[in-house]
């Protein structure tokens, strides 16, 4: 019985094989992802670490299908991904919210989308609502919110097609440091609520180790390359000051020094 | 320490002197100033006749204005006049929203709708609609259709213009966040092409109306037997500068009420974008 388990290959909730991009044409190309492979497990919270300009945002795109890859696939459950779509919640740096729509509004466009009925997408758009913390702006316009409260419905919006992946793009990148450790904590809280398989690209050492449970780093050069892999195992929830996180904290700012 | 600091922060502060500097840092006096000045100014012109006979003092105009509005000038009261001219403009209005919109929109989402129309529509732009006019009598004749055609061809282009620019100009990336929520190209239409550059029809829709509004006196400075233009020519005609100077204040009092009255209907259709205008 249990000779027969390990025989079966890991099923991995998203596989990345061979994949690489490569923008412009021959006369003028740029790579901008080298060749990788990236695997995540089934309600992995994985964290995607890179400097700027490192191709992680254009790694992102190709997971989500906004892109498509030079060479390579990417599947989602053993299928592949061939173009943006449901399954897939994605987070944006820049909130990209629907600007003429409440924060109902936004949270209910992936129900409304699937066309189901008011009342029940109602229903599924207030519970993610509360879930993120914000209950009572329901009827409160994205202008109207701060930029911490934007990525919250930003969150929820994603969380309310009941995707099977979340990606999540530099999501506090724009956020004061307070406000930034309090969304880290939300995030967190949120993903322990309701578990899902989600990547995470940060370029804050800091904010990788208290979240991922594995942390990749990618090279600070084009064309982007994994370079190391990091199993976090410390408990939850993490301390920024615990000895441990403070040693890993360290051990990844020294293995990833940045090439100029 | 900070304490004391804070307590002793009034004594620095001197008690505001009610001088007159302040008075000019005022906003309502200056606002007052800026009226009666320039009102002075004209009066004092037209006592001195600076720039000639024609120039009425203001409180001229005023009985003008009240002449005209109690006894009917070629038939037509004051209001009878602005009437006409207001249905003309309205009339065209809706034609030039009609037609300018679709056009304009139908430029933006396809290409190849873009590709046939663009060269013709660039030809047309430029050409100032009072451009039109010979044409018009010509073709239709000197009756209420030649000038709501004027009317028309002045107020359709910034409603093209408009409507193809927001939709063109829509932010990428809200495309993006509706696929990842699922959007078909039908949803993407609906759902994020409209809204989002419904601003921008808008504001193209606002320009028309002012445009339509203007257009209407060029049309009606030739052969009109009525309207505001009508007054403005009569004036000029009978050696009335106050009447002809009576008729501009009503033409500007009607377009400031109409484009007062459309920017309360937009906050009403679009609180969102308001909102955002007043953040900025």
């Amino acid at each position: 019985m249990e000779s027969r388990l390990e025989q079966q290959p890991v099923n991995y909730k998203i596989s990345c094989t061979g994949l690489s991009k490569s923008f412009g044409n021959n006369n003028n190309k740029v790579d901008v992802l080298a060749t990788m492979d990236l695997h995540v497990k089934e309600n992995e919270f994985l964290v995607i670490l890179g400097p700027g300009q490192s191709g992680k945002s254009t790694l992102f795109r190709i997971m989500a299908g906004m892109e498509t890859p030079s060479t390579g696939t990417v599947t989602i459950d053993g299928k592949k991904v061939t173009g943006p779509g449901p399954e897939i919640g994605f987070v944006f740096q820049r909130y990209t919210l629907f600007p003429w729509k409440t924060v109902l509004g936004n949270v209910e466009m992936g129900p409304k989308l699937r066309g189901l009925a008011k009342n029940e997408r109602r229903e599924v758009a207030q519970h993610y609502i509360d879930l993120v913390g914000l209950k009572g702006f329901e009827n409160h316009y994205p202008h109207q919110l701060s930029g911490g409260m934007k990525q919250r419905v930003s969150i929820a919006r994603a969380y309310a097609n009941n995707p099977k992946i979340m990606l999540l793009d530099e999501p506090f990148g724009q956020l004061d440091a307070q406000t930034r450790i309090l969304m880290e904590q939300e995030t967190i809280r949120i993903w322990e609520a309701e578990k899902r398989t989600v990547c995470f690209v940060t370029n804050n050492i800091e904010e990788a180790v208290y979240l991922g449970d594995r942390i990749v780093t990618l090279d600070g050069k084009l064309p982007g390359k994994l370079s190391h892999v990091y199993e976090v195992d410390l408990p939850r929830p993490r301390d920024f000051t615990d000895l441990e996180f403070l040693k890993l904290r360290q051990k990844i700012t020294d293995e990833s020094q940045l090439v100029l | 320490m900070a304490t004391t600091e804070v307590n002793k922060t009034p004594e620095i502060v001197q008690p505001k002197p009610s001088t007159i500097s302040n008075l000019f840092k005022n906003i309502w006096f200056l606002y007052a100033l800026s009226v009666v000045g320039f009102l002075t100014l004209w009066d004092i012109a037209a006592v001195t006749k600076i720039t000639g006979e024609f120039l009425p003092r203001p409180v001229e105009v005023l009985y003008q204005l009240v002449d005209m509005f109690l006894n009917p000038l070629a038939g037509k009261t004051l209001l009878t006049h602005l009437w006409f001219s207001l249905r003309r403009v309205l009339i065209a209005f809706v034609i030039a929203v009609a037609i300018g919109v679709p056009i304009g929109v139908f430029m933006g989402i396809n290409k190849y709708f873009r590709a046939f129309f663009k060269p013709v529509f660039d030809l047309f732009k430029p050409m100032p609609p009072i451009a039109w006019i010979s044409l018009a009598i010509l073709w239709f004749g000197i009756n209420e259709t030649s000038k709501i055609f004027i009317i028309v061809i002045g107020a359709v282009v910034p409603c093209i213009i408009n409507s193809f620019n927001g939709i063109r100009l829509v932010d990428e990336s809200l495309y993006d966040a509706a696929r990842m929520l699922g959007a078909n190209k039908r949803q993407e239409l609906i759902e994020v092409t409209f809204p989002a550059s419904f601003p921008a029809i808008f504001a193209g829709i606002q320009i028309s109306l002012s445009m339509a509004w203007t257009t209407v006196l060029a049309a009606e400075l030739v052969g009109a037997r009525e309207g505001m233009g009508f007054i403005i020519i009569m004036g000029m005609n009978t050696s009335k500068p106050a009447m002809i100077i009576g008729g501009m204040v009503v033409i500007a009092l009607t377009a400031w009420l109409i484009s007062v009255s459309v920017s309360y209907l937009e906050r009403w259709i679009c609180p969102w974008k308001v909102d955002l205008n007043n953040n900025q």
